[in-house]
């Protein structure tokens, strides 16, 4: 009797979960959009925040916070969303009911919330870097020698990486809560609070550049690394508890 | 509350094997958090191919029951349960298979099409050949006509039906109803009765429902729950409705019927 | 020996209570004896303050605290290279932020047994720990502020930045979020089993985050302006007694207040559970015609009011 049922595969269902959050976004280009769309507006605030600083002031000093800034607001908007997805019409109980195993769940939405964020942070990212960094006076006048961009991009990765595995774990919990997004918040922020803390450090090396700004650098880096290693491991082993009630 | 009805509670109560003959075998099932018991010791058996409808007020427990039996909460206490042949606590992934479940909720990807949502719970359940598989759904369904439609503009009957296309997918064994037909007007609950009516000799259906008569129409054998517990289980032709009617109005509280 | 073991423990069982109000009140007056004997037979020492000093701060050798905080010695005679308050709120604050890591600690080890177990007398110890670790890194905040305050800042303006900068403050304003966050989530989620599981979930993973902010403030910040040698050995007797009676007197208090409060919400959970039955109790009375005499309840008035309705 058992014969007759095919072999249950994970990577076939890691796939099919994929494919589906892929799907969804490409028909609504809900999260992209509203992440992208968010992740500009704050950049115009910005502008009118910075438009009397005046001429003196270097705002490459400060560019690596107002970069983390953008990626933290934006993202957690993401997460959100993603989530509401799983939730609205009791999908995720469908997906329960399948015969599949919890931790290949919070692996797909993990990816695909990654995904997301990285594909907003490649069209943003690049306008903040022409207007803070490579435009800056600073930089312009050749007072201060940026590292090179693959730098910037190696923090954000990490930082992604990061935001969309925990950040998968948290919003599990608070799309389930009353008034999620705050919710989201007051979670999403102590927990990341190490991990911002060694990225802007990171993000500061890579953008201000100066003596010996690869040792710090690359020592952040490790750090985010190590905090991503271990939190991945344990928001993957809490995951089962938070789906099993 | 009448005792000639009662007659079969203790009957249950014996345990028995698991076998061939049982699409469902619930002995001593229990699901508590503290001191809240939401279904407290509960035992009963059903054969294959039956059709077992579940009345009980809210928070009766019904549909806690339904989650315990399908996996999606674990059960606490010693109790055990098996679906299909499968038991609950330790073969769980070969029960999920054999079990399908049309909820009030349609359970489906609202901006994905009909043909990609079951494309997508058929990859999920691996099975071999979807396409071939959801043309005969969709055909069954009768949405062969709106299979590259998104699920959001489709009315609640045809969300309905695809939902029991996508339960019927992995060609479950046995199929749980949580109060299918909330929500939907006499035509589209026409429409499922037919379906249900079409599958129903293949199939054992576990029915959760408010409507004593709709229940009751389909019902080889019914069940009445109240505080987590069962107060009557027997099968329908040795139920007497009106008693059963009067029983359920007992155990509601209020004159429901 | 061994019999007076047994009878030690047979006399204990079933006695917390008694016995957390006893060392609640031994507590007390351990902490009263503490804080007097600091501020009567304590000798000054130099060597607990001023490590390295943040930027912020201009001169390490002019006494930054305000005159109130350093009195001068009647005589005259002693030359104070420390202010004389952080020397005596040290005796309180250490006692206190270590209590607050170690409930913290053990609401972490609740949640892991609630996870493993689902019995929700694990779920509300664990809650009743990050209840008492708020009360205690509160205290410890609160004292450490008072501290900063005297020994390395210049203005209660400076206090927020040094929180957000140096390591032990930094961990603690952490833990202050999470067990704030901590809260916000119990209260925002609905159905009690969900609401255990999260809370444990999240009491975990906090659990695990404040050493990160710990190290990883230490890494990224060259502030160290906390003094680190605090537990010297090299403290003076006079001292080091007031100290020590005072983390008992502490540890005392905090189990009292943890105990007390355990009975208190066990308690609180009973009579739900009573009332409960009362109501369920007095609904099966109303449909069984009422034998336990409760006329308002009795099975025909229920029935009929939706018949009478139906009429009209």
């Amino acid at each position: 009797m058992d014969n007759s049922l095919p072999k249950i595969s994970s990577w076939r269902q890691y796939k099919a979960l994929l494919r589906k959050d892929i799907a969804q976004e490409l028909r609504t280009k809900e999260m992209v959009t509203s992440m992208g769309l968010y992740g500009i507006l704050v950049l115009v605030i910005y502008y009118i925040a910075l438009s009397q600083t005046g001429t003196e002031f270097d705002v490459t000093a400060i560019a690596a916070g107002l970069l983390l800034l953008m990626i933290v607001f934006t993202s957690m908007l993401g997460l959100n969303r993603s989530l509401i997805h799983e939730h609205d019409q009791g999908q995720l109980e469908a997906l329960l009911l399948a015969p599949i195993d919890r931790p290949v769940i919070f692996l797909a939405k993990a990816t695909t919330n990654f995904l997301f964020l990285a594909i907003v942070q490649v069209v943003v990212v690049p306008l903040f870097y022409l207007i803070y960094v490579s435009g800056a006076l600073p930089v312009l006048l050749g007072d201060i020698t940026p590292g090179p961009w693959w730098m910037t991009a190696i923090v954000l990765f990490l930082g992604a990486v990061g935001i969309a595995g925990v950040g998968t774990l948290l919003a599990t919990i608070s799309v389930n809560t009353a008034g999620r997004d705050f919710i989201l918040a007051v979670l999403f922020i102590p927990v990341m609070y190490p991990l911002l803390l060694v990225l802007v450090t990171a993000l500061n090396a890579a953008i201000m550049g100066g003596p010996g700004f690869e040792a710090t650098f690359w020592q952040m880096c490790a750090a985010a690394a190590f905090y991503n290693a271990v939190l991945i491991a344990v928001a993957y082993g809490l995951y089962d508890y938070i789906l099993g009630v | 509350m009448s005792e000639d009805l009662h007659h079969s509670k203790d009957a249950t109560a014996e345990a028995v094997q698991p076998g061939d003959d049982w699409a469902i075998v619930a002995s001593r099932v229990s699901r508590s958090f503290g001191p809240r018991k939401a279904v407290d010791d509960v035992s009963f058996q059903l054969p294959n191919k039956a059709f077992l409808s579940i009345f009980g007020p809210n928070g009766a427990g019904k549909t806690t029951l339904l989650k315990v039996l399908s996996t999606l909460l674990p059960m606490t206490g010693k109790g055990s349960a098996s679906v299909a042949g499968f038991d609950v606590k330790t073969q769980a992934d070969e029960l999920r298979r054999r079990l399908g479940i049309i909820s009030h909720n349609p359970l489906l990807y609202r901006d994905l099409s009909a043909e990609e949502n079951l494309l997508f719970f058929a990859e999920l359940y691996c099975i071999p050949n979807p396409k071939e598989r959801i043309n005969e759904l969709l055909e069954a369904v009768e949405l062969s006509h709106r299979r590259y439609d998104v699920v959001r503009g489709f009315s609640r009957g045809m969300t309905q039906r695809l939902s029991i296309a996508r339960a019927l997918l992995p060609k479950p064994e046995v199929l749980f109803l949580d109060e299918p037909y909330s929500g939907l007007d006499p035509h589209a609950s026409d429409i499922l009765d037919s379906l249900i009516g079409s599958i129903r000799d293949n199939h054992t259906f576990v029915m959760v429902s408010h409507d004593l008569d709709k229940g009751f129409q389909l019902a080889s054998h019914a069940l009445i729950m109240s505080r987590g517990q069962i107060v009557l289980y027997d099968e329908c032709n040795n139920i007497d409705q009106g008693a059963f009617k009067s029983l359920y109005r007992e155990v509601v509280g209020l004159g429901v019927s | 020996m061994k019999d007076l073991l047994i009878k030690a423990r047979d006399f204990l069982q079933g006695r917390e209570i008694q016995i957390a109000i006893v060392l609640a009140v031994i507590g007390g007056i351990l902490t009263t004896i503490a804080f007097v004997m600091a501020f009567t037979t304590a000798n000054m020492q130099y060597h607990t303050t001023t490590v390295n000093v943040p930027s912020f701060v201009h001169d390490t050798r002019v006494p930054l605290a305000p005159p109130e905080f350093q009195p001068q010695p009647p005589d005259g005679t002693v030359n104070y290279h420390n202010p004389w308050f952080s020397q005596k709120i040290f005796y309180f604050h250490v006692p206190i932020a270590q209590l607050s890591l170690l409930v913290f600690t053990l609401a972490a080890i609740f949640s892991v047994l609630f996870l493993r177990t689902k019995d929700p007398n694990y779920d509300l110890r664990s809650r009743v720990a990050m209840e008492t670790t708020l009360l205690f890194t509160l205290g410890t905040m609160i004292s450490g502020s008072l501290w900063t305050r005297a020994s390395w800042i210049n203005s209660w303006g400076e206090l927020f930045g040094t929180l957000l900068s140096e390591p032990r403050l930094v961990t603690y304003s952490v833990m202050l979020m999470f067990v704030v966050a901590y809260f916000v989530l119990r209260r925002s989620v609905s159905g009690e089993e969900k609401r255990a599981t999260y809370s444990a979930v999240f009491s975990i993973l906090a659990w695990i985050i404040v050493p990160f902010s710990f190290i990883f403030t230490r890494v990224t910040n060259q502030v160290q302006a906390h003094p680190t040698d605090a537990l010297n050995p090299g403290m003076d007797t006079s001292n080091l007694i007031p100290f020590i009676i005072c983390i008992f007197g502490m540890m005392m208090l905090g189990y009292a207040i943890y105990t007390l409060r355990v009975r208190e919400e066990k308690k609180r959970a009973q009579i739900e559970a009573i009332k409960e039955d009362i109501e369920d109790a007095l609904a099966d009375a109303a449909k069984a015609g009422s034998p336990t005499g409760a006329p308002n309840y009795s099975a025909a008035a229920v029935l009929g009011t939706p018949k009478s309705k139906e009429k009209k």
